[in-house]
């Protein structure tokens, strides 16, 4: 009798393992769609930083006009 | 006159992938500012563009086109830099909104609304753009 229920356990482990596998890529899948829409800005910009990046960040600009 | 005729077709190929490549050119080069004039494409606060509710699947595709671009660009400067991608894109943002969002068209600032300029008056910047 315990035998038989350790056997259908044994049977049902990679079941088990497929199960849960389909329920963490069913949530993986639920949040990648919203993360595009979200505008990623919750960085911290130092403004020393984009004191210093000015200059550069003009001469990229200007050098390419299709682009920005 | 067989072999005249084949040198005519040559030619006329040759004349025609010049114009093609200087279309593309052409195209390529203001490629962001027409976007921006469809007024389905603004300017993004983290330096990127983005369409404006729903766009053809074509105009999304020379977004991404663009973006792909950007991120190049912010990359190379960043490394070159000492600072972090996301800092270079937002420096650019703060020019983009200062000099190239035009009147009527659209921005996007860091609280993730779309808003349209109106008429003369200036971009509203983030406050690190000093």
């Amino acid at each position: 009798m315990t035998a038989s229920i350790w056997m259908g356990r044994q049977r049902l482990k990679p079941l088990l393992a497929v199960t849960m596998a389909a329920i963490l890529a069913g949530c993986v899948q639920l949040s990648a769609p919203e993360k595009p829409i979200e505008i990623n800005l919750n960085i911290n910009i130092r403004q020393e930083v984009v004191v210093r990046l000015q200059q550069d960040v003009k001469d990229l600009i200007n050098k390419n006009p299709g682009v920005f | 006159m067989t072999r005249r005729l084949k040198l005519i077709f040559a030619a006329g190929v040759a004349l025609a992938a010049i114009a093609g490549g200087a279309g593309v050119a052409v195209a390529m080069q203001d490629a962001s500012a027409s976007l921006r004039a469809t007024g389905q494409v603004g300017e993004q606060a983290d330096g990127y563009m983005g369409v404006v509710g729903s766009a053809p699947a074509g105009v999304r595709a020379q977004v991404d086109a663009v973006n792909i671009k950007r991120r190049a660009f912010y990359t190379e400067l960043a490394a070159k830099r000492g600072a972090k991608i996301e800092e270079v894109a937002a420096t650019t943002a703060c020019e983009i909104f200062a000099t190239k969002v035009g009147s009527g068209q659209y921005y996007r600032g860091p609280d993730g609304t779309w808003r349209q300029r109106e008429g003369s008056a200036p971009v509203p910047r983030p406050g690190y753009c000093g």
